[in-house]
């Protein structure tokens, strides 16, 4: 289908904004507090459609994994209209404890925490806890500074853990991270992040053309013409 | 008659302090939870815990730094808020990163009591505290104050009990002090001092090849 040359133009220049926004975004997330100024969190930015399709298709298919994650999918549909999504890693919180003993993990001290079993990397499991907690919390300033840097430029974003996880399963993220958050960034009129219906995985962009215009609307040319 | 310089300053402090938790307030959280609580801790309040920290210098150096710290810049305008939340999970992520399988097993486990924080915790909910903390210390940068998020001091207002009914705390401290106070504490050091520390700390430093003998 064609579209005015301005128009096409216009698509371009949206989509190249989301890709500068999105690199903008990762400084601000790296130059954001750190726990004792150790550096802890990594940024990868995802904006080719193929691989954000891969990431939303990983997504998905870890929905069946738990019965609580059924949200997952509403989740990767949301992302598929995303321009960009950054990738939020925390590298520390699963092998090396911050060592002051804090307790915010409930094993006293970072000595005991270590010698507790991970978790198996397995089916239904997102994350192999019991990470360090005070070291995951990195991940936080990094998600606020993208977040304050998003709103102050006029960026729309959605926060999901969901494609976090479908990114560490992907082994697409720094083979110690032990925690990792996604987030979706987008330049369009309406946000792709919000007011979105319940049942969002069934009903939306993609299904709707699908149905109506790809299907119903040769049929009704055809018997109309 | 004209309004003193220190009198606008310390009224401008206290309005952003006040926007500030509006922004904490209002941040981004998973599972649209607002449990956070935000407090801004008095003046005797900042005295006690600087106290408490100075105290724990032999079990931890980092705390007697930032207890030591904090004396002197309550000297000056400034600002301690403490933000703080319970530490069971509400959200049914199920997601492994306390160690336990589901949030079920999480909330029934044993809880652990210490002086920082009680656990085990959910990550979810620590990753909401510090989000919230996140956004205020943003809208201070924004505000143009001095400003340096503290887990130290949090651990300390939380055994002081400075928050009732939360199990983990985090505090955001602002200043309008005449140089920022944070990030640069040369002049607690002497020459002498340092060296000696360096030295002690990082021995091999000045060392050419492995195996080479340190000079006197």
């Amino acid at each position: 289908m064609s579209i005015e040359r301005s128009i096409r133009q216009y698509e371009e220049d949206r989509s190249q904004a989301a890709k500068i926004a999105a690199r903008l975004l990762l400084a601000s997330a790296t130059t954001s507090p750190r726990v004792g100024g150790v550096g802890e969190c990594t940024v990868q930015i995802i904006d080719d459609e193929c691989d954000i399709e891969d990431l939303c298709q990983a997504t998905e298919q870890m929905s069946g994994e738990n019965e609580k994650w059924d949200f997952f999918k509403r989740d990767a549909m949301m992302l598929r209209d995303a321009d960009a999504i950054l990738i939020v890693t925390s590298i520390r919180c699963l092998t090396d404890p911050a060592d002051i003993n804090c307790n915010v993990c409930g094993h006293l001290t970072c000595e005991y925490q270590r010698k507790v079993p991970k978790l198996e990397r397995e089916p239904g499991i997102a994350y192999t806890g019991p990470l360090c907690l005070f070291r995951a919390n990195n991940i936080s300033y990094a998600i606020e500074a993208i977040i304050s840097t998003a709103r102050n430029m006029g960026i729309d974003y959605g926060v999901y853990w969901s494609a976090g996880a479908a990114a560490m399963r992907m082994a697409i993220v720094p083979k110690n991270t032990g925690f990792c958050l996604a987030v979706g960034i987008s330049v369009t009129e309406k946000s792709p992040f919000r007011d979105i219906p319940k049942d969002y995985a069934d009903i939306n962009e993609t299904t709707m053309n699908d149905r109506i215009i790809k299907r119903l609307w040769p049929q009704f040319r055809s018997i109309y013409s | 008659m004209a309004t003193e310089m220190n009198e606008m300053l310390t009224n401008g402090l206290d309005r952003a302090v006040e926007l500030m938790v509006v922004a904490a307030h209002n941040s981004f959280r998973f599972g649209d939870r607002n449990t956070v609580k935000i407090s801004r801790l008095t003046r005797d309040d900042q005295q006690e815990i600087a106290e408490f920290c100075y105290s724990l210098g032999d079990m931890s150096p980092l705390a007697a730094r930032d207890g030591r710290f904090l004396m002197e810049l309550i000297k000056e305008p400034c600002a301690l808020l403490m933000f703080g939340d319970r530490r069971k999970s509400d959200f049914n992520f199920n997601c492994g990163a306390c160690g336990y399988k589901t949030c079920a097993e999480m909330n029934k486990a044993e809880e652990v009591e210490s002086l920082t924080a009680r656990g085990p915790s959910c990550q979810f909910k620590a990753i909401n505290l510090n989000m919230a903390a996140g956004a205020a210390a943003s809208m201070a940068w924004r505000l143009g104050l001095y400003c340096r998020v503290f887990s130290t001091l949090g651990f300390a207002s939380f055994a002081l009990n400075k928050m009732e009914n939360v199990d983990m705390a985090v505090t955001v401290s602002v200043s309008v002090a005449k140089k920022d106070p944070y990030f640069d504490r040369h002049q607690y050091w002497t020459d002498e001092h340092w060296k000696e520390t360096f030295n002690k700390e990082f021995p091999t430093f000045t060392r050419g090849f492995i195996g080479a003998i340190e000079q006197e």
